[in-house]
């Protein structure tokens, strides 16, 4: 026994005591050992039916003869003194500190408005609190997206580029076999950079997470939109993931670590996806342009809407079925008095946030790369997608969309790719239809000429980040600028392949369907497999009847 | 004393002192945490944009909580207090 524990110990009443001292002296009898604990505390703990502590101790001989007493005592209690026990040494507790407060602490008017008065005031608003939030979100994306995408397209470049280039070179040296060449260059190296290519975006995300969390807004975040969430059964602090979800998923699914109760994260976590990423804006943009030309727009609009529209019905779902909400969601929330985030802090929180993704998340995504790579190499020497395991795979699968108005094994091979990434849909048909897109005109470099294309490559990045940056501020141009970048010969292709009925049945799949492997890993490392699991196949199951509901439909309305 | 009433039908500005917290034991329990405990007293401060959550000043902090929360904190009205 401690020095403080000997010359301190609050007295509980009586009434508790007694039972307190009945345990201990059972403690004594029973020779029940209680490891690091002190006895006095541990029979207050049992008293108050802590739940840690039952469970540790139903696991020590003699545990459940202990508990069962510890049960008969607190009933008792309760009868006698008419509240629980642990409300009833709160009480004892709050009372003596209370006590020593009085005597020892004179409080300062308490009239006297703070700072943080003051913010809170127009933060939490009635009219302004809400304008306030989205501007706040406003920035926070367009930074988070935007001033990251420089970089990422940088370090796609480095890895691509240069890095590919020199693993080659060395291979060529060690005259590695062809198989281990396009192994190494196209599985391995194409499956790292699929998961450094989230470094900058991660990084970036983390900064603003840490300083919205370290400042106090985002409780304040959580005050001003749990109303609003509530509806779905979500928390105030959905929200923010949420929003990062237009983005990317993947760093999204992180964001739910800002939300306590472990319900909330995962119902979050399996909504996020349903919110439209960038990645498949490529696919809607060109199959936009190919089949709806001038109300493109319109149709992309209607996918976004229709992927917030189906997370709201998924979160009434959930919230019914398996995940009801428990006391871990009530809604008990400390606003903070503001403070200015501690730099040191707000780095270590974006670096173990980061080097935690690329650890755990990376080898999901390594992994599947290198089975996609297995499926479009074997059988040994295939030359085209159509003959290889892929091929089959996707033949197999494709009957399954015929009822959707896409069933050609095309169709089913490049939804298969969009598994490791959305965007992919979009280059996979253009392989498909079109052949190889031409060799990339690689002239070779020296190491010296990339490296300082990969500096280079920095300070543009940088720079273009900069701008990105400045133009927030006026908050101009939110649509996307390359969307007449497109593609006739595949607009041409698609229009052999598609209707426009099944052009929109298709888009609707490939908004809801299976989120990317990078998304499931995320989901995974969160919330362990099963979630990861839930996650594929629900919305794949919504995916379709959504598709089908959409083709049928429009068949009926005699509009195919 | 003024008679008894729960805590999520005051207005801002009033002031109460807690008298009783229902609900199941595992939210009392995080009440408690919180210093929420009877005898103390609450001061309504704002209610969310929404009019849900409301915002609370107890102990020299500030708390939020849900309506259908705060439904289970019994309370009396403080009269004449300077709120």
């Amino acid at each position: 026994m401690n020095l403080v524990q000997s010359l301190f110990r609050l007295d509980y009443g009586g009434k508790i005591e007694r039972e307190i001292a009945r345990l201990i002296s059972m403690f004594d009898e029973m020779k029940f050992d209680v490891g690091r604990y002190p006895q006095r505390w541990l029979a207050i703990k049992l008293l108050e039916a802590d739940a840690d502590i039952l469970e540790r101790v139903r696991n020590i001989p003699n545990g459940e003869k202990i508990i069962a007493s510890a049960q008969q005592g607190a009933e008792k209690l309760k009868s006698m003194l008419g509240d629980d026990v642990d409300l009833l040494t709160a009480d004892r507790r709050y009372g003596y500190i209370n006590g020593v407060v009085r005597q020892s602490f004179h409080r300062p008017k308490l009239d006297r408005i703070t700072l943080t008065d003051r913010i809170d005031d127009i933060v939490t608003h009635k009219w302004l609190g809400l304008p306030v939030f989205f501007a706040v979100m406003y920035i926070v994306f367009r930074l988070v997206i935007d001033v990251s995408s420089p970089f990422l397209d940088w370090t796609d470049a480095v890895i691509n580029g240069p890095l590919a280039h020199w693993f080659s070179l060395l291979l060529d040296l060690a005259a590695a076999p062809a198989w281990i060449h396009s192994l190494v260059v196209e599985a391995v190296i194409g499956g790292v950079g699929g998961v450094l290519v989230f470094v900058p975006g991660l990084l970036i995300l983390y900064f603003f997470l840490a300083l919205l969390e370290d400042s106090g807004y985002m409780s304040r975040a959580a005050f001003v939109m749990d109303r609003f969430m509530r509806v779905v059964g979500l928390h105030g602090k959905s929200f923010i993931p949420m929003i990062l979800g237009f983005g990317c998923a993947v760093p999204a699914v992180y964001a739910t670590r800002t939300i306590a109760s472990r319900r909330d994260r995962i119902l979050t976590a399996l909504l996020v996806p349903l919110m439209s990423c960038s990645a498949r804006l490529p696919v809607y943009v060109v199959f936009g342009l190919a089949f709806f030309g001038a109300r493109a727009g319109t149709v992309i609009w209607a996918m976004y809407a229709l992927g917030i529209v189906v997370a709201m019905v998924a979160g009434m779902v959930f919230t019914r079925t398996i995940l009801k909400p428990d006391v871990s969601s009530a809604f008990v929330l400390e606003l903070p008095p503001y403070r200015q985030p501690a730099l040191k802090s707000v780095l270590i929180h974006m670096w173990e946030n980061t080097r935690e993704f690329v650890r755990k998340a990376g080898t999901t995504i390594l992994f599947a790369s290198l089975v996609m790579w297995l499926l479009l190499n074997l059988p040994w020497g295939v030359e085209n997608q159509r003959d290889s395991y892929f091929g089959k795979v996707s033949g197999v699968i494709a009957p399954v969309f015929t009822p959707l108005g896409f069933g050609g094994w095309e169709t089913g091979g490049a939804l298969v790719t969009g598994f490791m990434a959305k965007e992919i849909v979009v280059s996979t048909m253009s392989q498909i239809y079109l052949g190889d897109e031409e060799a990339q005109a690689s002239e070779p470099k020296t190491i010296g000429e990339d490296l300082i294309g990969i500096g280079q490559g920095f300070m543009d990045a940088t720079v273009r980040s900069g701008r990105i940056l400045l133009s927030i501020i006026p908050g101009v141009n939110l649509m996307v600028e390359d969307a007449q970048g497109e593609d006739t010969a595949l607009s041409l292709a698609l229009q052999k392949q598609f209707t426009p009925l099944s052009a929109m049945a298709f888009l609707v799949f490939v908004l809801l369907y299976v989120p990317c492997v990078a998304t499931l890993g995320a989901i995974k490392h969160e919330f362990g497999m099963s979630w990861a699991v839930t996650s594929a196949v629900y919305q794949t199951a919504v995916a379709w009847v959504a598709a089908f509901v959409v083709y049928q439909g429009g068949r009926l309305l005699g509009l195919g | 004393m003024s008679e008894s009433t729960q805590l999520h039908l005051l207005k801002p500005g009033q002031k109460a002192t807690i008298t009783r917290i229902n609900g199941e034991s595992a939210l009392r329990r995080r009440f408690v945490e919180m210093g929420i405990v009877k005898g103390e007293t609450i001061l309504i401060e704002r209610n969310a944009p929404m009019g849900d959550p409301v915002e609370y000043f107890i102990k020299g902090y500030h708390l939020a909580l849900r309506k259908e929360e705060a439904a289970q904190i019994e309370v009396t009205l403080q009269r004449g207090a300077n709120g």
